[in-house]
């Protein structure tokens, strides 16, 4: 008797807990919202209250004034990172994987190597490489060091998941006749599409969210993307918060959204790869 | 078919690879001249309004009066603007007319050989005797010319008429009436000065003006140059003592709050005075309109101070072309529309700002606000730059840093002087 | 035949270029420049030995920044790694309802995806003296006395910078230890239950010591995070006030584009590669020895 009463006790205080930290989580966000949609005196007078009108006024103020093109940037950007890394990380991993060479294993580990370098170290030495490659300004100067830096991680996935199964089907295919190429694409990959996008995504998150190297190489408005965007932002509106928290909100959506839909693939993401981001 | 396979994959490789390389450098190919049309890329630093709708409107009439000029116009706001042209100066990107405050800060652009030199054109057809020769100063370094400016200033008090008069309040001369004022308003529960360190130029404003006061004028100029610097006058503890004396009258929590959020207070009525540059009349202007009973007053005389009291602390700011522009006569022409007369007009007619052509402003353009603001610019004998641009960076740093410290009692007078007296020497060793 | 023996390096080729041009010669280089004196706008490069070191380890500054470094650390390893496990544990328990447990995973994870940028301007306003949500709250539960500004005080602006991390990654850290949790095995449970364990036994003696390199490898990652961070102090102080805030990343990026000391940047750049490595190794052979 006792210990179902400690149980169910102990239940509803675990659940109270839990429920008062969903509150700390969500709060922020409930009140980013709640005061994008009110006028800046509002906000100032009266914060943690509802809204009076709501004012969806801030949101397209936001947009025009250079949210929608730190959008488009960051889209373009994290498109064509991700695209190519996932291209040449597969490309990288099926050659290590399916290949006899005799220097395959110091390969790898100059590949997983990267993985141990930080983007910070290479700072100034990448600043002054894409400026002789006059890359520096470019959309590029994002997106090479993104996927240069990417690979390791995204090779490392993809290597073992093609370790781990069979190679049966691609020796018929060779003695069909068909050649490596053909066998990596007919076969390989439409079986290996879920670990493509379990490294897509986590290539997602860090080339959406990425803020030191779109600083410090990209200077022109027309090419930055949302993080770096939004501190400009903030600075050019000086004291228009609401309008900030409009641009803050519309840029917390996608990836909001993206990961709602598809958070089995997140969770297949950091598992496989066990975490090492 | 093996061999075609093998192309493939080759081709694919080069494919990319060229495309990665390519695609990029057509990117940033020499697009300054494409249709016949000249391309000007220009930076300045006011992403936000008024400033931002007005450069708008002045580069498109520009444009329509010249077709076969493009100017490609980017902005960076105040804070981040320092930190980011010299990086784009490094590059071979660098903007063809850009921004910049005179004094120490344009001249290490100088000595690296990055401005471009104006001396010559401004001698042609009497470019130069439309300008004030006390705002081209600044921008001379060993009588070369490299900037011209686009806006005059200095920095004043500006105050709530209103509150001094329901007080009983007289606009302070001396520093003592000074702090009877701040006194007299803290014990009525009113904060006296409206004050935003967080981006701590700042007090760098507050610093400078205490400098020139106390210290000696012939001694701060020793000291402000790199090569001599030394710091050991006492004035100089002496004027970051009066700047604690001031602490009490701040309003709370200074560090934490930006100076355009300061001013929006002071001109919400939440304080009576706040330290400003001319230059942001229109600003206030715009936040609370017409009817907003202010006034500014200058900084009061400190009757013990060695220094030259008749200064005022201002510098002017404006644009300068870089050295490797590849387009010099068209970006000389941007040059003298920007900072010439027609734009002047509509400078102070529209955003309140004075810019550096004689005779500019009279009853007929200028508000009643702006022509108060030029007429104390006028009054000023000389003028004494900004500290944080005028100091060498190293210097500039450990200020900045320190009155932070010394604004929330963390620090005193001598040990920050200390840490000035050790940085002075490594910046005298320096510039050897 | 012949194509055989090429291929695979032609499928490995633009991957290693790439990796060798634009991290391991940047990372070589940086070790190069450390030895030098430059700026950011100018050419010229003069050679000055150890000197840039000689400064680093005379710099208070400095030491500020690895304190931090290393508090965030810390700090992060209690909450992260602790209470992420602690969570992870009670949504797994029979305390919380399945139907349920989707729920809260969900809603612990999702500040993780969040941009730092859009978090760190959201905590902008939680800590904004005046209005923020902190300082409201306090005053709601009549704790007013304890406000802060909480950015702007050299004893607080580092720690409220953590606290904002923590928000952002307890959940991330906490889905990894539930993945783990899920690969124990029930058996063992069962047999506990019949040994007559009680909950809190269960967890002490058999998922702790389960999950045990996930906790070896969720702890090492966050401490390289802590080392590496950058975005969050520079969004929200850049390292004020006064430097107090200051990390060792946002130190490196105010010395070669502030202060236009690229070599002495270089050099902080070299001390947090050799920090970040060797933590790196010991990541490296931790999940070595648990793989197949």
């Amino acid at each position: 008797m006792n210990k179902k009463k400690h149980y169910t006790v102990s239940k509803i205080l675990i659940n109270i807990f839990l429920f008062f930290l969903v509150i700390i989580v969500l709060y922020p966000l409930y009140w980013t919202i709640i005061n994008s949609l009110k006028t800046n005196n509002e906000l100032f007078i009266s914060p943690f209250s509802l809204p009076h009108k709501l004012i969806f006024k801030n949101y397209i103020s936001a947009w025009n004034l250079g949210l929608s093109q730190y959008f488009l940037n960051s889209i373009y950007v994290s498109f064509i990172s991700i695209a190519i890394t996932v291209f040449l990380g597969a490309l990288c991993a099926y050659g290590l994987s399916r290949f006899d060479i005799k220097a395959k294993n110091l390969i790898f580990m100059v590949v997983l190597g990267g993985l141990m370098l930080s983007p910070e170290v290479a700072l100034v030495s990448l600043y002054k490489i894409l400026q002789t490659l006059h890359l520096y300004n470019t959309r590029w100067a994002m997106i090479i060091p993104y996927i240069a830096f990417k690979l390791p991680f995204s090779v490392f996935l993809m290597r073992s998941y093609f370790i781990s199964f069979p190679k049966d089907m691609e020796e018929a295919a060779t003695i069909d006749g068909c050649n490596t190429f053909q066998v990596f694409y007919k076969i390989v990959v439409p079986i290996s599409l879920p670990i493509f996008a379990s490294t897509a995504i986590m290539d997602a998150i860090f080339v959406w969210n990425e803020f030191l190297f779109a600083l410090v190489f990209v200077e022109s408005k027309a090419i930055t993307t949302i993080p770096v965007g939004l501190m400009a932002f903030r600075d050019a509106l000086n004291t228009d918060w609401t309008v900030l928290l409009a641009g803050i909100t519309i840029a917390t959506l996608p990836m909001a959204i993206l990961f709602l839909c598809m958070q089995k693939y997140f969770v297949k993401g950091l598992t496989s790869g066990a975490v090492k981001g | 078919m093996k061999r075609k396979g093998l192309m493939t994959i080759v081709l694919a490789a080069c494919i990319t690879m060229t495309s990665v390389f390519s695609g990029c450098s057509s990117k940033t190919a020499d697009t300054s001249k494409d249709n016949g049309k000249i391309t000007i890329k220009f930076l300045h630093r006011w992403p936000m309004e008024p400033n931002k709708s007005f450069l708008d409107k002045v580069v498109a009439d520009y444009e329509k009066a010249n077709p076969n000029i493009k100017i490609d116009m980017q902005s960076v706001a105040n804070d981040s603007y320092k930190e980011k042209i010299k990086v784009i100066l490094g590059t071979a990107d660098a903007p063809d007319v850009f921004f910049s405050w005179s004094g120490e800060f344009m001249y290490k652009f100088v000595r690296e050989n990055k401005l471009y030199d104006l001396t010559t054109a401004l001698n042609q057809d009497g470019w130069k005797d439309t300008l004030m020769e006390s705002q081209l100063k600044p921008f001379t370094l060993d009588n070369k010319t490299y900037g011209t400016p686009y806006s005059v200033d200095g920095k004043v008090f500006f105050y709530n008429t209103k509150i001094f008069k329901d007080n009983g309040l007289e606009v302070p001369k001396t520093w003592d009436e000074f702090i009877k004022v701040c006194d007299t308003l803290k014990s009525k529960g009113i904060t006296p000065i409206a004050y935003g360190n967080q981006a701590p130029w700042a007090s760098a404003h507050y610093i400078g003006t205490l400098n020139q006061k106390v210290v000696a004028e012939d001694v701060r100029t020793k000291d402000y140059n790199a090569a001599t610097g030394e710091f050991t006058d006492s004035g100089y503890v002496e004027a970051l003592k009066k700047y604690q004396q001031l602490i009490p009258y701040f309003n709370a929590n200074s560090n934490a709050i930006k100076h355009d959020q300061a001013r929006m207070n002071w001109a919400n009525g939440k304080a009576a005075m706040i330290y400003c540059e001319t230059q942001e009349v229109g600003e206030v202007q715009k936040l609370q309109g017409k009817d907003f009973q202010w006034g500014m007053f200058k900084f009061p005389d400190i009757t013990d101070g060695k220094g030259d009291q008749s200064k005022l602390t201002g510098a002017p700011e404006g644009f300068v072309i870089s050295a490797n522009t590849k387009h010099p006569k068209e970006a000389i022409a941007f040059l003298k529309y920007l900072t010439g007369k027609e734009v002047g007009l509509k400078e102070v007619k529209e955003i309140g700002i004075l810019n550096g052509m004689k005779g500019i402003y009279d009853t007929t353009n200028a508000d009643a606000k702006v022509i108060e603001a030029a007429n104390l610019i006028n009054s000023a004998k000389d003028i004494v730059y900004w500290l944080d641009t005028d100091l060498n960076t190293k210097l500039v740093n450990v200020y900045l840093s320190e009155t932070q410290l010394l604004t929330s009692g963390e620090t005193t007078p001598e040990k920050m002087m200390q840490k000035i007296q050790q940085t002075a020497k490594v910046v005298k060793n320096e510039t050897k | 035949m012949k194509e055989r023996k090429i291929a695979p390096y032609v499928y490995i080729f633009p991957t290693l270029l790439l990796i060798i041009i634009f991290v391991y010669i940047p990372i070589i280089q940086n070790f190069y420049f450390s030895f030098f004196k430059m700026s950011s706008y100018s050419t010229v490069k003069t050679f000055v030995g150890f000197s840039n070191y000689k400064n680093i380890f005379a710099d208070e500054i400095f030491y500020t920044a690895v304190i931090n470094n290393t508090l965030y650390a810390v700090i992060s390893l209690i909450f992260q790694v602790g209470i992420g496990l602690c969570l992870a544990m009670l949504l797994e328990s029979r305390f919380v309802a399945p139907k349920l447990r989707t729920f809260f995973r969900s809603i612990y994870f999702m500040p993780s995806v969040i941009s730092i940028t859009v978090v760190a301007l959201i905590f902008q306003f939680v800590y904004t003296p005046d209005i923020g949500i902190l300082n409201g709250f306090l005053k709601a539960i009549g704790m007013g006395k304890y406000s802060h500004a909480w950015l702007g005080e050299t004893k607080t602006a580092i720690f409220s910078i953590i606290a904002m991390s923590q928000w952002q990654y307890v959940g991330y850290i906490m889905m990894l230890f539930i993945v783990a949790i899920q690969k124990i095995p029930e058996d063992i449970y069962e047999a506990a239950d019949i040994d007559g364990a009680t909950g809190l036994q269960k967890a002490l003696f058999i998922t702790i010591p389960q999950v045990k390199e996930m906790t070896l490898v969720t702890s090492v990652i966050t401490v390289i995070g802590a080392f590496k961070v950058f975005s969050e102090v520079y969004v929200m102080t850049s390292g004020g006030p006064g430097n107090s805030s200051q990390v060792l990343s946002t130190y490196l990026y105010r010395s070669a584009f502030i202060n236009d000391e690229m070599g002495y940047a270089s050099a902080i750049g070299v001390i947090i590669f050799i920090i970040t490595i060797t933590l790196s190794f010991i990541q490296i052979k931790i999940s070595k020895s648990g793989q197949v």
